[in-house]
């Protein structure tokens, strides 16, 4: 595999909890943005290793290329159409503007959403107030794609007061989430959401987080989204990916 | 036969002895001998450490020293202000145990490693679980089902491993089944209602899961108190209604040995309280403190069929499934065989005899105790509060380790069971001659070994990790993780990986490694006190400013753990462990180590 594999490839392990031991082998050629990714679309290439015959998630939508098996791993090269960034708005957001009252200064960090690592703009609004987040010039393309979620598994078993959070395009609401944990215990996770949008224009593109309510602290809101010319699977979530 | 069995009876005096102690040395020496490779769990490292100051107080006042016995003393060593100070939040005999143990055998007379010293009374305790469940099965369903009992219940993986470990959850199912087995004797015998007040108050001593036992014994004595008083001769001629159950209640409870309900409402807290110095002064806010922790404990996180749990409503399954998931498969089906030959036992002479042969009760013998009644409603009461959804789940089968004995108790019944039906079908299928009884002896030997072995060999391989171990019901430990089910807790498995972390640790003269340990920064001084761990590679701290700090790190997977990955990510600029612990392939504990350029 090694010999086949180009930067820019995905690689991914399944099941899931094998992680730990296909990074000590080939965690080399994992950078941590891709780790942290937002989603799998831009990636052309994916190498998936398995046991067990399990599937991984990130294989749904795309065509085997190329497998071979090594004792007890399975190795698949699978391929489709990437999508193409116009935006990318966690590496743009020293080009954004911040306005509202929040608890700690958004900034672009490595957190823990939904037990998986992202890269995200994380926003901390005070309690019961907004903090909005908004791109000037921003490029479209045809669709809008990006996800939210609460940061922090202990601070989202301690407080279980939910945020929302709204994304507008030229001050229009296009899409409103709420993030929160589930009655159950659980959480909501890494939310996706997703809307057409006018290729080759710019706008003011516009996201806004609100702690709801005085209870609401330490709501640790950490979105990533992107302005691309989609793929298909920008408007299917995937098992891991739970429609609001 | 004139009487019914009971437990404790059954093989002469001399058989019950030497077996008794054979399984002592045998489940006491294993278990004791296993612990050594153990890593350290985080919540036994309080236990120790308090265990030795309760320790010292007891030796305190032994030896007459002044003061020992003012409340100031008291709370400095066993209570304070805080719902946790001075752990007062459990109750005090085990750790009381492991501080002398630690005092006499590792300071005293140097016999053994401090870490061993403290574990041993744990071992002990198991070993005495181990005698008491055959002494209880052999004297009701006779001795080859006592053996077996025995030894199934010491080849429980998780228990196994609890039974290592200076915590309580070994001891209260040694003190709650005592508690069963001297009520067993307390409903015939009013010198028994002794037994049953010290074993109750043992048990309230040792953990508040003890706090059930008089649900568990009410259940049982109302249900017998009830039987008794219908059957008895005059009840036919009453008229019927409500109060003609109650007479009927009132009449059997007399019946029975009322003696033993004062033993447990009076001596057995009594017990408690002369163990517990904590309750000797301002003793009922003490003991509400204690009672009003465990209702407002904190829920942490735990992965149950793939998702992570933190708050209640928690499903009702959870102690049934993780029970079919970690508890070899050969107990769950003798367990399963003898259940249904106990159910049948009082319904026909055939069962009867497969489940006791020679023990069949003619007419006028003396009735039941309602033994294996009294075993189910305490499986069913230890689990109760699991069942209901609102108790936390975080220690998975320890929480209701006490209904495990019937289970293990129900399978030496089920080998038994099945060797005797085996042998019957064999005979009746003309296979053999009449020799029914070397027959049997060799197939219950084949069955038992069979069943044992298979046990033991499980146990045997999920040690030192059984934690994460899961049955062959589950797939293994492989399968268990493909179920979403917790991986491991307490942070004890990075044991594992100091061997490696020693082969990073820098020279003698050199500047250290510091290590992020996480999970296992409690037991990082100690594995370097015992020479476990290079002083070179010190604790580097909490959270991102020690991994900051850190030249290693480590990650103890657990689900709510994946943040761990993700901070070190961050800070060593790279996904790769250097190392990944591994248990039949699923991974434990990964090492990272800084590549220099991020330094």
């Amino acid at each position: 595999m090694r010999e086949r594999h180009q930067p820019g490839d995905l690689i991914a392990f399944s099941p899931d909890w094998i992680d730990p031991v296909g990074r000590h082998h080939l965690g080399d050629l994992i950078p941590v943005a891709m780790a942290a990714r937002m989603d799998d679309a831009p990636y052309a290439t994916l190498w998936e290793l398995s046991i067990r015959g399990s599937e991984s998630t990130a294989a749904r939508g795309r065509t085997l290329d190329w497998t071979a098996t090594f004792g007890d791993v399975t190795v698949r090269r699978l391929v489709r159409a990437p999508a193409e960034i116009h935006t990318d708005f966690v590496a743009d957001f020293a080009r954004a503007k911040v306005t509202g009252r929040y608890a700690s200064r958004p900034q672009v960090r490595l957190e823990e959403v939904g037990f998986r690592p992202r890269r995200c703009v994380r926003v901390e609004p005070r309690p019961d107030q907004t903090v909005t987040i908004t791109y000037p010039a921003a490029k479209l393309g045809e669709r809008l794609v990006g996800y939210v979620g609460l940061a922090d598994i202990f601070t989202r078993r301690d407080i279980r007061a939910p945020g929302e959070f709204v994304v507008s395009v030229d001050g229009d609401e296009r899409a409103r989430v709420q993030v929160g944990v589930e009655d159950a215990g659980d959480d909501l996770g890494w939310i996706q959401f997703s809307f057409a949008t006018e290729p080759g224009t710019t706008a003011a593109v516009t996201f806004a987080a609100t702690a709801l309510g005085e209870d609401a602290r330490q709501r640790l809101i950490c979105f990533a989204a992107q302005a691309r010319t989609s793929a298909a699977s920008d408007i299917e979530p995937t098992s891991e990916e739970r429609a609001p | 036969m004139t009487g019914a069995p009971m437990p404790g009876q059954g093989p002469s005096r001399a058989a019950r002895l030497v077996v008794s102690l054979a399984l002592f040395a045998i489940a006491s020496t294993s278990v004791f001998m296993s612990q050594k490779d153990m890593g350290l769990a985080r919540d036994e490292l309080v236990y120790m450490n308090h265990g030795s100051r309760y320790a010292d107080w007891w030796l305190d006042a032994a030896s007459g020293e002044d003061g020992t016995l003012t409340a100031e003393a008291i709370t400095r060593h066993f209570g304070g202000d805080s719902a946790t100070a001075g752990n007062r939040e459990h109750p005090p005999l085990m750790k009381t145990l492991f501080g002398l143990s630690e005092r006499i055998l590792h300071r005293g007379l140097g016999v053994t490693d401090r870490v061993s010293a403290y574990r041993l009374p744990s071992a002990l305790m198991n070993a005495l679980l181990i005698v008491l469940v055959y002494l209880f099965v052999a004297g009701l369903w006779g001795q080859g089902a006592g053996i077996i009992a025995a030894l199934l219940t010491l080849c429980l993986p998780r228990a196994y491993f609890h039974a290592g470990l200076a915590c309580f959850d070994a001891a209260v199912v040694t003190t709650w089944f005592a508690t069963l087995y001297a009520y067993q004797r307390a409903l015939r015998s009013r010198r028994w209602c002794l037994g049953l007040g010290v074993a109750f108050g043992l048990a309230l001593a040792t953990k508040h899961n003890a706090l059930f036992l008089p649900g568990v014994l009410g259940l049982h004595y109302l249900w017998l108190s009830l039987e008794r008083g219908l059957a008895m001769r005059d009840a036919g001629a009453e008229r019927g209604g409500a109060g003609r159950y109650l007479r009927a209640l009132w009449r059997g409870a007399l019946a029975l040995q009322p003696w033993g309900v004062p033993a447990l409402v009076v001596l057995g807290p009594l017990v408690a309280l002369a163990l517990w110095p904590w309750l000797w002064f301002d003793t009922i806010a003490h003991v509400l403190d204690w009672v009003r922790f465990h209702f407002h404990h904190v829920h942490y996180n735990y992965e149950y069929l793939g998702r992570n749990w933190n708050a209640p409503p928690y499903p009702w399954h959870v102690p049934i499934v993780t029970t079919l998931f970690t508890v070899p498969v050969v107990t769950l089906l003798s367990a399963g065989v003898g259940a249904v030959a106990l159910t049948m036992a009082g319904r026909g002479r055939i069962w009867a005899a497969l489940v006791a042969p020679g023990r069949v009760r003619g007419a006028g013998a003396e009735p039941s105790t309602a033994p294996a009644r009294l075993l189910v409603i305490s499986a069913l009461v230890a689990m109760a509060p699991f069942i209901l959804g609102q108790a936390p789940i975080f220690g998975a089968e320890k929480h209701w380790a006490p209904a495990i004995p019937t289970l293990t108790i129900f399978a030496g019944v089920g080998v038994m069971v099945a060797a005797r039906m085996a042998t019957r079908a064999i005979i009746a299928a003309g296979l053999v001659g009449a020799r029914a009884p070397i027959l049997r002896l060799a197939l219950s030997l084949l069955l038992s070994a069979g069943a044992v072995g298979a046990a033991a060999v499980e146990t045997a391989a999920a040690t030192p990790y059984a934690l994460s171990h899961y049955n062959a019901l589950a797939g293994g430990a492989p399968g268990g993780a493909d179920l979403g089910m917790n991986r491991q807790f307490w942070g004890y498995a990075a044991r594992g990986v100091l061997p490696y972390l020693n082969t990073l640790a820098p020279a003698p003269d050199a500047k250290p490694r510091p290590v992020y340990t996480h999970d296992a920064s409690p037991a990082w001084s100690a594995y370097q006190r015992d020479g476990l761990l290079s002083p070179g590679l010190p604790d580097a701290g909490h959270e991102r400013q020690g991994v900051a700090r850190s030249d290693i790190a480590l990650v103890i997977h657990e689900r709510h753990f994946n943040r761990h990955d993700y901070l070190i990510w961050d800070s060593y600029g790279t996904v790769q462990p250097a190392y990944v612990l591994t248990f039949q392939g699923v991974p434990l504990v990964s090492v990272y180590v800084r590549p220099s350029k991020t330094r």
